[in-house]
């Protein structure tokens, strides 16, 4: 019995001198693999348009039925995004969400993008649905590469995204 | 002609003569992908995508026999040497097809991969994206990658409006000519073609106002891309969003199969649902764009109830424990008989049974009708009921063998998609001939156009009787069994001859006779009349019915008449006896009730969606002197503006029913949301009203059943009879179905229409068939909610004994100082309530008056310049268009909103004097 107590107190010593594995959340963040699954973004092109062109692609992919898009006809004057569609409404309901990613994969213009965050919570249920203005990033936030994970599969983005490269 | 076997990939197949491969195989079960093929539209051969290898038994040239090989089998060479298109391809005995050789899928890819060079891809924005036939056969039969390079496609702008309705896409466009043949030989109005050449070859629109056509929603739903694509629809959802929901266009007696595509409870768009014997595949603009009204924002919601001089909203109960009291307090002073009812012809069958029910049982007053009254509004006489076409008519099917007389009537204002089944008719080897008084764009494809001086129409009908006498062109066996008065009639017309009668009528007698030769010598025909034929009077359809009936078109599967009524449940409404004549003892019609109601024996009013004091302000001195006035609609109507309680309701999206088409098809449409504003149905406001009155005294409502003699006076057309059973006293529906199952226990002739039969189909013998990709792939639905059920008329029960009743027309005088005869026309888009938010606002008919040529010489009008029309009754003023083919002395005036036609008629046909104001 001696001896396990010492078996014990022994492994307990021998952590004491090594890095511990805890992090300090909140106040350090892991960071997360590069094809992380996290929290959506709707990405805007580098001219500050937005990628989202309201096909609804991403809503027939979703296997939870948590995305709605509201399509409308833009502005010719000012359009949010190239061509003549665009989401008048975006919705994503965050509790449905399972974070598979398809909408990502079945998006043409590679607009609505699974990024690291991952720190999603809310207070009531109604605030777990994101809407546009949440989801989109800042118009100065726009971006013409090729997104990562294409690059990494050696494939190029289907014509619609390919506006601005 | 003789069937033809062929071989289908292995199968062999029998199909009728002259069938082409792609139908041959689609009989088969063997799809052949095809764009520019369309089974509703004659075959072009222009998009060569059912290119199919034809192989046919080689025949030696020198003894044109069959060469037989040593296999003792015929020896087979493929046509021509290359591939055959299947759609221009007639089959033929001994052919074997084969559709999925190496061959073929590589001209199938190359095919696709040719169509896509310039296709913009852009699916993801495209309102056809998800039903569209490139999409899928691409899918199915092309290349996965292209040769060409995505940069060098060709770039138009996008999209340019064809029209306000339809954008066209010409980046999308394969032109294939679906649109320009729909349009040229369906439609009959040809106004799409092609222009220019090569890689700039386009569709355009040649008409002014661009795309001026009744049906061009229609070609949205056949074009095989997404390069015609509705306005009303642009943009709105993708179409695996919307919810289809089986429904019935409220607009016409056509009662065309719609299927309202909902999402989130809003309509999306309408789309025809299949329906051979109602409208095939086609609907009209109207119903297409015109059902936004829905949805307006303008749609009471509440109850309201009359406080000093403006309507303020209220609780239901409260509104409906008034209409109660008031009603009883009317019924108990002044009798029952001071009470009455209109109801207007677009509601459903539930409501208008409910509402006749409401009025002659629980109220106890004889006064009911579904006519506004107006004293320009013609005497509804209904040969439908009576003569009616015989119980399995499909227009569908009628072709060589049938003649269609049209009386009156221009089905492209009255009743849009008869044009379609009519020019269909005609297309099909039929024959056609228009009587009308003024031009219609349908005689365009008529055999022949009488055209009888207006006010004569009863001269021409008589000449056709006579002509059908004098040639001997007489049914005898039908009339030896079922007519009586043959003698009599003989005697009254033996001293017209045709060529006096035809004098008179102001046409030409080689032409009437012709017609009666065709009507009598076909197999088949139908007599189609309209506004013009009702507001001629009866003597016309005396003269049409005694046609019908001599000539035996009546009674039998592809004969008969149908009547254009005004209003798109006008039959129902006669057949629920919203009818002054419905019951035993025969009550006011709306005209006799307003003439009640400004000498006070007429005391309160019940009006169901109806308007009769829009732009008449006889009616509405007439409401406002009585004393209580409910009116229930969806919108606050000129009429529910002067009402003491306005009753709001669900409108057909909101609510289920059931319909009753000119033809006598009831059918049935579904709810397709819930309630807007959580309105009740219209016959459940009629329950609610009827619970909450204290018990009276009721009529009953039992006829006698009518004996052989009664039911030919009924066929006369004299008085329009809907012969109820007694229906229970209470008042307990919970669903629709309820009120339905004793719509069909008690109203005769619908038997069997419940819920559930009115729900069948039949076998798939049209329509998108399973594991189909290629006929209608994104155009029509199928139809699995049911094809309605074709009710009996009178004359389908062979028993039936009719009286010939036409007579001799008292001579038609002119007036001694207006000289022009004004006639009201229908237009299908009258500016009505139905509008609201639609697309087809702009298409709206303003007020005008037409005049023809030499009228408008006479009074150096100009189109554009303001005339005064001066009658008995009153005078109006109004801008003047100018109709070239309009006879000299005619007066044509458009019945839509904002013409107060009724202070210048004096009755269906009324003289005027024309002067020139500015």
């Amino acid at each position: 019995m001696i001896g396990a107590i010492f078996k014990g107190l022994g492994t307990t010593l021998k952590y004491l001198f090594r890095k511990p594995v805890t992090v300090e959340y909140p106040d350090v963040k892991r960071p997360v693999r590069e094809r992380f699954r996290g929290r959506h973004q709707l990405k805007r092109f580098a001219n500050g348009l937005e990628r989202c062109i309201g096909c609804s692609l991403c809503a027939a992919a979703c296997p939870a039925d948590a995305i709605l898009v509201v399509p409308a006809e833009n502005d010719p004057a000012a359009p949010h995004s190239p061509g003549e569609r665009y989401a008048a409404r975006y919705e994503i309901n965050m509790l449905r969400c399972i974070y598979c990613g398809y909408c990502e994969d079945a998006c043409p213009t590679n607009a609505i993008v699974l990024e690291h965050q991952y720190e999603i919570s809310f207070y009531d249920r109604k605030s777990s649905v994101l809407t546009k203005t949440e989801l989109l990033v800042a118009p100065d936030r726009g971006h013409g590469e090729i997104p990562p994970i294409l690059q990494q599969l050696n494939r190029r983005p289907s014509p619609p995204a390919q506006i601005d490269l | 002609m003789p069937d033809v076997t062929l071989v289908i990939n292995g199968q062999t197949v029998t199909v009728p003569a002259g069938t082409n491969i792609v139908d041959a195989a689609r009989a088969a079960g063997v799809a052949i992908p095809v764009f520019c093929y369309h089974p509703r539209l004659p075959p072009v051969g222009m998009c060569r995508m059912c290119l199919v290898e034809v192989w046919t038994p080689r025949v030696d040239p020198a003894t044109r026999q069959v060469v037989i090989g040593d296999d003792g089998k015929p020896v087979m060479a493929l046509m021509m040497g290359k591939l055959q298109p299947g759609c221009v391809t007639p089959v033929s005995d001994g052919m074997e097809v084969r559709t999925a050789t190496e061959k073929v899928h590589v001209a199938q890819k190359g095919q696709l991969e040719f169509l896509l060079t310039s296709h913009p891809l852009d699916c993801p924005v495209c309102d056809k994206g998800g039903e569209c036939p490139l999409q899928n056969l691409t899918m199915q039969f092309g290349p996965s990658t292209s040769r060409f390079d995505y940069g060098d496609k060709i770039h138009f702008e996008k999209p340019i409006p064809l029209g306000d309705l339809i954008y066209l896409d010409r980046e999308r466009c394969i032109l294939c000519s679906r649109c320009v043949r729909f349009q040229d030989e369906l439609a009959g109005d040809p106004v799409l073609g092609f222009d220019h050449r090569g890689r700039a070859w386009e569709i355009i629109s040649k008409s002014d106002p661009p795309f001026d056509s009744k049906f061009s929603g229609n070609t949205t739903d056949i074009c095989p891309v997404g390069a015609l694509t509705s306005a009303d629809f642009r943009f709105k959802a993708r179409v695996w969003e919307v919810r289809p929901t089986a429904s019935i266009c409220p607009h016409c007696p056509v009662g065309c199969n719609l299927s309202l595509d909902m999402r989130h409870d809003k309509l999306m768009r309408v789309m025809p649902r299949e329906n051979d014997y109602v409208n095939e595949i086609w609907i009209c603009d109207k119903g297409r764009f015109g059902m936004r009204f829905i949805e307006s924002a303008d749609r009471l919601r509440h109850p309201l109830i009359r406080k000093g001089d403006s309507l303020v909203p209220a609780p239901w109960d409260e509104a409906i424990a008034l209409v109660a009291e008031k009603l009883s307090q009317i019924r108990e002073h002044a009798g029952a008989a001071s009470l009455g009812g209109l109801a207007g012809p677009e509601l459903p069958n539930e409501d208008l049974y409910l509402f006749q029910k409401l009025v002659r049982q629980t109220l106890g007053s004889p006064n009911l009708d579904c006519s506004t009254g107006a004293s320009g509004a013609p005497e509804v006489v209904d040969l439908a009921a009576t003569l009616g076409v015989g119980r399995g008519t499909n227009l569908a099917k009628s072709g060589a063998g049938t003649a269609v007389l049209i009386m009156g009537a221009d089905p492209e204002e009255e009743a849009p998609l008869y044009v379609l089944r009519l020019r269909g008719i005609v297309a099909r080897g039929g024959d056609l001939t228009v009587i009308n008084p003024y031009p219609t764009k349908l005689e365009r494809s008529a055999a022949r156009s009488i055209r009888p001086h207006a006010g004569f129409e009863a001269f021409a009908a008589l000449a056709l009787v006579k002509a059908v006498l004098d040639q001997g062109l007489i049914a005898t066996e039908f009339v030896t069994a079922r007519v009586q008065g043959l003698d009599e009639l003989t005697a009254r017309l033996r001293e017209q001859s045709v060529e006096s009668l035809c004098e008179t009528a102001g046409v030409s007698e080689a032409s009437v006779r012709a017609a009666a030769q065709a009507f009598a010598t076909a197999e088949h025909a139908i007599i189609i009349y309209g506004r013009a034929a009702l507001a001629a009077g009866e003597d016309v359809l005396r003269a049409l019915t005694d046609l019908a009936l001599l000539t035996g078109k009546a009674g039998r599967p592809g004969s008969g008449v149908i009547a254009l009524l005004p209003g798109g449940n006008a039959r129902g409404a006669l057949d629920m006896g919203v009818h002054p004549g419905a019951g035993s003892r025969r009550g006011m019609g709306a005209r006799e009730m307003w003439a009640a109601a400004r000498d006070g024996r007429l005391r309160g009013m019940i009006i169901a969606g109806m308007d009769p004091a829009r732009d008449n302000p006889a009616i509405a001195a007439a409401l406002d002197a009585l004393e209580f006035v409910v009116v229930q609609d969806i919108f606050l109507t000129e009429t529910a503006q002067r009402a003491d309680v306005v009753l709001p309701t669900a409108s057909i999206a909101g609510r289920e029913g059931t319909f009753t088409n000119a033809e006598r098809r009831v059918q049935r449409f579904r709810q397709a949301r819930i309630p807007e504003y959580n309105t009740p149905a219209g016959w459940e406001v009629m329950q609610r009203i009827a619970r909450a009155l204290p018990p009276g005294r009721s009529e009953s409502v039992t006829d006698a059943r009518p004996v052989a003699g009664r039911r030919a006076q009924r066929a006369s057309g004299a008085t329009a009879t809907a012969t109820m059973d007694a229906p229970p006293a209470t008042w307990d529906y919970a669903v629709a179905s309820d009120v339905a199952d004793e719509i069909a226990a008690t109203v005769r002739g619908y038997a069997g229409t419940t819920y559930a039969s009115l729900g069948l189909t039949r076998a798939p013998e049209w329509g998108r068939q399973p594991d189909e990709a290629v006929y209608y792939d994104g155009t029509s639905y199928q139809n699995a909610e049911g094809i309605g059920i074709q009710i009996a008329a009178t004359a389908d029960d062979p028993k039936t004994v009719f009286a010939l009743r036409a007579r001799v027309p008292a001579p038609f005088t002119r007036h001694a100082t207006r000289p022009y005869l004004l006639l009201a026309v229908t237009r299908a888009y009258d500016g009505g309530e139905w509008g609201r938010e639609s697309k087809l606002r702009s298409r709206m008919v303003p007020p005008h008056v037409i005049l023809s040529v030499a009228d408008a010489a006479a009074h150096s009008v100009a189109p554009g310049a303001i005339v005064r029309l001066e009658s008995d009754a009153g005078r109006i003023e109004l801008p003047v268009q100018i109709e070239v083919t309009l006879p000299q002395g005619l007066v044509l005036i458009p019945d839509v909103c904002g013409t107060p036609l009724s202070t210048i008629q004096t009755g269906p046909q009324t003289w005027v004097a024309i002067s020139r104001v500015a």
